[in-house]
Formats: C-alpha cells, sequence, structure tokens
C-alpha cells in the first residue's frame, strides 16, 4: 500500500510536471500592442517586444545606452488568431502577453468596428484583463509604439504610467468589456494622439493624451477633448482630483481650484413612461490661483468666485451632456443603467427604444463646491501692493 | 613475519576470551586472602593493559604490604601519593585512608569495574576484601562559551565532557531537591554513565517512565556521544525534523526542565537532550528570555518569516521565473531576463547547483582548520559569486537568493533544527521545478502533514498551534514578558495540583 502510495506521487511528478516549463530567457516580453486597418480591410497588428539583454545591469549598461531596448515586429491578418501565428513566425522566442500594458487601437480601425480585433482577447487567457486600452487619434496606432520617450526605457510604460496617475481616463480590457456588458451603458476609452515635437535642437517625437472616444456597438461614435473628458469623468465618478479654473464675472480676472475629493449622484426621476435626470455633483478643493482682484479673505468675494467655479463646472457637466446626447447620441454615462437599477421592469420596455428615447431625455445638473483652502497667500500679489501703495 | 607474530598474539588473547571469561563479567569469582593470587588474578584480567599499574607498598616498620590497582592515567597521581602510598609506608593507617572510600568488596567484578571507572582498588595482605577509593584525575576541558549557540546577553557557561561536571552545572541553577537525577549505565564496552534529569511535580510521571523504558533496551558497544543515544529513542528515525533537543547550555536544560520535561546527559558528551521537543521550541533561543521582550518577539518574527525563506525562497524563484513569469511586475521580469540571457542552465538546476556548492562551503568551512576559514570565504564568496556572474555560468538573481537562504538557515537558534531545514530545500527545489507552484503548494502540504502528525514522547510535534492550545501561544508567536509567564505557569501548576 505504502508503496502504492510512493510511486503514484511519483507518477504525479512525472506526468504532470514540466510541460509548460518556459525559462525566462526563452520568452518575448510583448509590451504593447498596436491594431490598424490596412487599406484592403485587414487587421494590422504590431508589437513592441522588449530586448531583456539592454537592461543587463545598471552599471554595465552605462556605455550601451544607445542600444535599442525594443523592437518591433507586426503582422497583417484576418482575424487575432492568424495574427498572432503570423506573429510567433518572427519572434525566435516565444510571444508573452501577460505584461503587455496596452492595446492601442487606431481612428480608423475603430471607425470600422472592432468586434473582430477584440474578440481574442477575450478568448486568450493568456490575455491580461489589466491591459490599458486605448485608441490613437490621427494616423496609425503602430506610431506610438515607435517613438521613444525618454524616461523610459520602454516608451510604452510611459503610456501605462500616465494612465494609472488617475489624471486621465484609464480604461483597462475589463472596464471596457464590462462597460460593454452592462444593460444601457456604452464603453468610453481614453485617446493617445501623437505629438511631434519639432524642435530643432532635439527632434523628440512624444504624445499625448487627449481625452476620450465613445464607442456605440463596438465603433467609434465619437471623441471627447480633454475638457469634455474632465467633465465626463466627473459625471461618471471617475474623477478623483483635477484642476478647474473659471473666469469671473467682476474683478476681470480668473480663479483655479484644485479638486481633491469629487463625487456625483445621479438622481432618476420616473414618471409614468418618461424618465428625468438630476445629477448632482460635490466637489473639494483648495484655491491655487487667483488672478482677479477679489479678495480671498473677504466671504463676499469668496462667494462670487465659489459661484463662479460652480458655473463652469456646470457649464463644462452641460457640454459634454449635450455632446453626447444631441450629437453622439451614445449613452456613455450610464444613465440607462441607472434606469435599469431603480426600475428594471421600466427598462425591459424602454431598453429597445433608448437609443431613440436618450436624445431627448432631461438631465439637470447641481454643482456643490466646497472651497477647503485658499493657499499660502490669502490675497493675490497685486492686492498687496495696492494696499501697500495706499 | 613480525605481522604475524601480531596476528598470533591476538588469536592467543581471543582464545582467552573465548575460554577464561573475563572477570568484569560478574561470574561470581571473589578475592581470597593470598594476596599473591590476587595480583595474579587482576594481573590476567588487565593482560595487555600497559595502562594498568599494580603496584606493591610495603610498610617501614611492619611487613604489612598493599596491592595498589589503577588506571594510569584516569587518576590523580599527586593525591595518590600523598594519601595512599605516604601513609601505607609510614604505618600511619592500616585500612583508613583520609580519602572517601567508594567500595568495600570481595568480589573480583567489583573491583576491576572500579579500577575501570578510574578508582584505586587497594588489596590488603591476607585480607580477601579490597577497597576502592575515587581520586578523579583525568583530563577535563574548562568550561568554554557553547560553540553551538553563542548568545550576546545570558549564561556564557556550557557543558563539557564530564558527566559530573554538567550535573553541578545544573545543580548549582536548581538548589531544590525536587531536581532527581537517575542514574544508568549504558554500552557494553563504554559503560557511559546516564543520567535523567526532571523536576520532582513539574515533570511528568508517565514521561519520566517513557524515557527510562526507551533508554532500558538500548544494546549498543559505545557511547561516543549523546547523538548515539538520540538515534535509539526518537519518534521517528526517518523525519528530516529533530524530535529531541539537543544544547550545550546548561541555562537551556533548567529553562526547559522547568517546563517539565525530561533532560538525558551522557557522560563523554556536552549536549544534554531534552524530550519532548516541539516545533516551536527549535524557533526559541535561550536569549530571547533574556532581552526584553518587544525585542525577543520581535526577533522571533524573523525568525518565523526567514525559516520559510530557508525552505522556500529558491523553490518560489524558480517556481515563478519558469512557469509563472506574469506574476512578475513588469521591471523586475525584464531585469531576471537579462541577468539569465547568456545563462546556458535551466532555472532549476542553476539553483540547485549553486545550493550544492552553498552546502559544499559550508561542509569545507566546518572541517576546514579555523586559520583556512577566511580564505575559504574569499574563494566562495567572491570567486564563485563573482566570477561565476560575469562568466554568465549562473545569474545574479540566483545567487541572491541563495544567499538570502543561506543566511535564513542561521537565524535557526538550533542546529539541529536547522539542519533538518536545510534538507527539505533540495526536494521543494526540484518540485518547484517540475512543477511550479502547484509543485511548491504541494511539497509544503506534505511537510505540514508530516509535521502535524509527528509526536516526541507523546507530545504531538507541531503544538501548541496544532492542537491549538490558548495559553500556549503566547510563548509561541510572541514572547511573553516573564513575570506575565511565571504567573501563567504558576497558576496552571495550581489547576494541575487540583486536578489531582
Amino acid at each position: 500500500m505504502k508503496l502504492l502510495k510512493y510511486s503514484l506521487l511519483l507518477t504525479m511528478l512525472v506526468i504532470s510536471g514540466c510541460w509548460d516549463r518556459t525559462e525566462i530567457n526563452d520568452l518575448a516580453f510583448v509590451m504593447g500592442t498596436a491594431l490598424d486597418l490596412t487599406d484592403d480591410g485587414n487587421i494590422l497588428c504590431t508589437l513592441q517586444v522588449a530586448i531583456p539583454s539592454a537592461y543587463s545591469g545598471g552599471s554595465s549598461g552605462g556605455g550601451g545606452g544607445m542600444q535599442e531596448k525594443h523592437f518591433i515586429i507586426s503582422a497583417e491578418g484576418k482575424n487575432g488568431n492568424d495574427i498572432h501565428r503570423l506573429l510567433q513566425k518572427e519572434s525566435s522566442r516565444r510571444l508573452f502577453f501577460s505584461h503587455r500594458s496596452i492595446v492601442l487601437i487606431s481612428e480608423r480601425l475603430a471607425k470600422h468596428g472592432i468586434q473582430d480585433t477584440l474578440d481574442i482577447f477575450t478568448h486568450d487567457p493568456r490575455n491580461r484583463l489589466k491591459t490599458y486600452i486605448m485608441l490613437v487619434k490621427g494616423g496609425d496606432a503602430k506610431t506610438i509604439l515607435q517613438m521613444k520617450y525618454p524616461l523610459k526605457q520602454i516608451p510604452i510604460e510611459a503610456v501605462k504610467e500616465i494612465e494609472g496617475s488617475g489624471d486621465d481616463l484609464a480604461v483597462t480590457l475589463r472596464d471596457f468589456y464590462i462597460s460593454l456588458l452592462t444593460e444601457g451603458l456604452n464603453p468610453v476609452i481614453g485617446v493617445i494622439e501623437p505629438a511631434i515635437n519639432v524642435n530643432e535642437m532635439q527632434r523628440q517625437a512624444s504624445f499625448r493624451f487627449t481625452g476620450a472616444a465613445a464607442f456605440k456597438n463596438l465603433k467609434l461614435s465619437g471623441l471627447l477633448d480633454e475638457r469634455e473628458t474632465l467633465g465626463y469623468m466627473w459625471v461618471t465618478d471617475k474623477l478623483k482630483f483635477s484642476r478647474l479654473t473659471a473666469k469671473l464675472p467682476e474683478g476681470n480676472g480668473e480663479v483655479g481650484i484644485m479638486l481633491t475629493h469629487a463625487d456625483r449622484k445621479i438622481i432618476t426621476q420616473i414618471q409614468q413612461e418618461s424618465v428625468k435626470f438630476k445629477i448632482v455633483l460635490d466637489g473639494q478643493g483648495s484655491l491655487v490661483e487667483n488672478n482677479s482682484s477679489l479678495n480671498i479673505s473677504e466671504p463676499k468675494d469668496l462667494k462670487i468666485m465659489k459661484e463662479a467655479l460652480e458655473d463652469a463646472s456646470k457649464r463644462l457637466v452641460e457640454d459634454i451632456l449635450f455632446k453626447i446626447q444631441k450629437k453622439y447620441k451614445v449613452d456613455c454615462v450610464g444613465f440607462g443603467q441607472e434606469v435599469y437599477k431603480n426600475n428594471p421592469e421600466l427598462w425591459t420596455t424602454l431598453k429597445d427604444k433608448w437609443e431613440g428615447q436618450f436624445p431627448e431625455t432631461d438631465i439637470q445638473v447641481e454643482v456643490n463646491l466646497t472651497i477647503k483652502g485658499a493657499g499660502m497667500v490669502n490675497s493675490t500679489l497685486e492686492l498687496q501692493e495696492k494696499e501697500n501703495d495706499e | 613475519m613480525k605481522w604475524l607474530n601480531r596476528v598470533k598474539l591476538f588469536k592467543s588473547y581471543n582464545n582467552k576470551s573465548q575460554n577464561q571469561p573475563f572477570l568484569e563479567e560478574d561470574r561470581g569469582f571473589v578475592f581470597t586472602s593470598d594476596i599473591d593470587q590476587n595480583e595474579s588474578m587482576l594481573k590476567e584480567e588487565f593482560q595487555y593493559c600497559a595502562d594498568v599499574v599494580c603496584r606493591r607498598i610495603e610498610g617501614q616498620l611492619n611487613d604489612e604490604h598493599w596491592l595498589i590497582v589503577y588506571i594510569d592515567n584516569l587518576i590523580d597521581k599527586k593525591t595518590l601519593e600523598e594519601y595512599v602510598v605516604k601513609p601505607m609506608i609510614s604505618n600511619i593507617v592500616t585500612d583508613k585512608f583520609p580519602l572517601e572510600i567508594t567500595n568495600h568488596s570481595t568480589k573480583v567484578a567489583d573491583a576491576v569495574r572500579d579500577i575501570l571507572e578510574g578508582h584505586v582498588a587497594i588489596l590488603t595482605a591476607d585480607k580477601n576484601n579490597v577497597m576502592t577509593v575515587a581520586i578523579p584525575g583525568s583530563p577535563k576541558r574548562s568550561l568554554e562559551e557553547p560553540s553551538s549557540e553563542p548568545v550576546i546577553r545570558g549564561p556564557k557557561d556550557g557543558f563539557i565532557e564530564q558527566i559530573s561536571t554538567n550535573l553541578s552545572l545544573i545543580r548549582s541553577r536548581l538548589k531544590t531537591s525536587k531536581l532527581k537525577v537517575e542514574y544508568m549505565t549504558l554500552g557494553e564496552l563504554s559503560k557511559t554513565r546516564i543520567a535523567i534529569i526532571y523536576l520532582w511535580g513539574f515533570a511528568k510521571e508517565s514521561l519520566v517512565d517513557e524515557v527510562r523504558s526507551r533508554l532500558k533496551p538500548i544494546q549498543l558497544d559505545g557511547v561516543l556521544d549523546s547523538g548515539n543515544i538520540e538515534e535509539y529513542i526518537e519518534d521517528q528515525p526517518f523525519s528530516p525534523f529533530p524530535q529531541i533537543h539537543s544544547t550545550e547550555r546548561p541555562d537551556v536544560v533548567v529553562g526547559e526542565l522547568l517546563e517539565g520535561k525530561v533532560s538525558i546527559l551522557v557522560d563523554t558528551s556536552p549536549f544534554a537532550l531534552i524530550v519532548p521537543a516541539t516545533f516551536w521550541t527549535g524557533l526559541q533561543a535561550s536569549e530571547d528570555y533574556y532581552i526584553r521582550w518587544p525585542v525577543a518577539t520581535f526577533v522571533r518574527w524573523i525568525r518565523f518569516l526567514f525559516i520559510n525563506f530557508a525552505i522556500l525562497a529558491p523553490p518560489l524563484y524558480v517556481a515563478i521565473t519558469t512557469f509563472h513569469q506574469e506574476m512578475i511586475p513588469t521591471n523586475l521580469v525584464l531585469s531576471i531576463a537579462a541577468s539569465r540571457e547568456a545563462v546556458p542552465f535551466p532555472a532549476v538546476l542553476e539553483a540547485l547547483l549553486i545550493e550544492v556548492i552553498f552546502e559544499a562551503l559550508r561542509e569545507a568551512g566546518i572541517r576546514l582548520p579555523k586559520q583556512m576559514g577566511q580564505a575559504i570565504s574569499i574563494v566562495g564568496g567572491l570567486v564563485i559569486g563573482q566570477a561565476a556572474v560575469q562568466a554568465g555560468f549562473i545569474s545574479a538573481p540566483v545567487v541572491i537568493i541563495v544567499s538570502i537562504t543561506g543566511i535564513s538557515a542561521f537565524t535557526i537558534p538550533r542546529y539541529s533544527f536547522a539542519n533538518g531545514i536545510r534538507l527539505l530545500r533540495f526536494p521543494m527545489l526540484v518540485l518547484a521545478g517540475t512543477m511550479g507552484l502547484y509543485g511548491i503548494v504541494l511539497g509544503f502540504l506534505g511537510i505540514m502533514l508530516h509535521v502535524t502528525n509527528l509526536r516526541s514522547f507523546g507530545v504531538l510535534y507541531f503544538s501548541p498551534v496544532s492542537p491549538y492550545k490558548w495559553t500556549a501561544f503566547k510563548d509561541v508567536f510572541i514572547r511573553m514578558p516573564i513575570w506575565a509567564k511565571a504567573a501563567l505557569s504558576m497558576k496552571s501548576r495550581q489547576e494541575q495540583g487540583e486536578g489531582e
């Protein structure tokens, strides 16, 4: 009996072991993927693959600063599986996707529809759902992968870092699929744009985050600019911190606030067949800039500033709501989802006509800001000088 | 031909042993009143024993004479001359000596046994009995700090090879008649004295009985060290974990005795055995109880952490880098990949190689003369570490991991326990290299199953964690303040007393 037990254990070692063993130096670490649409309707997939030997040691790598830290391979195909097979033929090491930080989709492909391209990410377990997905505005997605970035050894890691910072809209594949499958919600992803700094001294290609892209039925329906994205993030409760500025009605200047807390509440008012929404936005922050002649230490002036900021915020949010309602006609904030949560039965009847009804829905916005602090100086420098003169 | 002679001689010796049995085995031989006959009897017994001295001493005044027999190197000659020979010659005494007389007997076997133990046998003419006096004078090491369990704060004396000294070290710490010492002799030829020590009322009667009954049937020719005894009485000889603690420190023995454990001292061995032992006492150093408790608790946690490292660090590295690369942060995976770029071996082999080299270095470090120690550390550390990495034979992370593991094993205070842990690393490494994290989980499960099933003298090895006992828990994961612990043990003893 004992012999049997031990021999069973041993067989387990022999049978189950080793089959998926891969040495770390037999892997090609894919850092980023760019998906483009070719002229003949195929998908062009470009991969950025890290070159580990370029990393060897901080000390010995001093002279090898010029060495490329990554290389690029690409393949064209009809579907993800084919492309993967072709890509693997280009790499002596097994392509390893778990460390990929970002998937880039060109604007052209997004307009064409991404249902064919995205499926492989859901089925293949080697893909990480925490990978960020981004749309590349204008031009090919692969240009982003070809760019250099001075602060990071793998340029695409920089994109990941900016995404992770919370300043911009960061959407992972997982978030994308969740919003795709949620009732009454359309997905939105971040947008990146190649920015060529035409500086004679140092010609450097770089990139910039420029807002968000709204999808409907896995097709791009429209882009939101940076300002609108800020409003969108606030409305969808994704805003953690940000900076707001407002022009003051009097006092001839602008005032700036740094938001440290942002909150939103959507109140759904259901009457018979019609649905109305009220968005209540709460914000908390401290004053960081005051270019006007108003005095912060005056409660009266402070109130003016606060109202100006609230107005500006309200306009910010109303602008984005107008855009998605009237222009793009896509419910990417999730008002439908609010209906579904509040009244699932109503939603079953509303579901099919929501696309038509959403642009006509009445949405009210209310902003409450709290100014917590006024910074280090209680009034503007100019004001101080004037007081001294008097 | 000389060689042949020697063989013959040996043969004749052997013949004797077959025909004429040795007198030390008691066969009822008694001394006669003829001193010459007695002498020849003893001389025959100690044939070819060049170190046994038979001296005839004659009194100066009358013609009384004595025969003294002793082993040359086991007694103190000066005392012998002063207190035995001189009084005899000057006829001050006839049969009284200012020395403790250990034995008065007529049996030859008694005399032989005493002589072998280092006593002096005194036979008086015309008397058929023998006196033996103890004049111990065998070489003795002075008390030193135990080399295997050094402490910074705490007593620095350690056991030596004489059981009498060792017992005195314990006795001086426990001045109570409750401290019981039972002698027994083990070893057909070595006749090593063994002492079972326990505190009356502290140690359970059943435990003491168990120790006695396990020691009694031991049959071996020679006991060279308490390690020989340990192997006979441990519960599970095939376990890598030691189920009996051995220590060189009298304070450890006393501490354990106070907790109701039983200690076994073996003559000629500076290591005392303590039973029962648990997994957790293997992680407790005596110094824990001499430094302040918050620090001691912290140090204990460090040990818990590093005992895990000692078993798991290389297997985890191997498993994660060969099976689960997605678990490593991106930047780290790239630098590990970079360092492995030129390495020709798979990670398992690499780790095994370095582990084996490290073990060899360690073994060499123990065996080498002290003066060579530094040379070995330079060759081992610099040449193997630096050069092998630079040459690309092995990768730097593996060297780092193995070094951490090496250090980890040394945080375990008990030497024999650390040895067991070291041994477990290799099967774990193979499991990790073949099955990844799954293998590690299997291996760890196996270890846990084994450890929780193991017993030491009736006590479960993993207690008090499994089976769980809260009161004892307080001395496992934290080191309770001494006053709290004292109060607790006082209370539990009272309860026990009431229960009985």
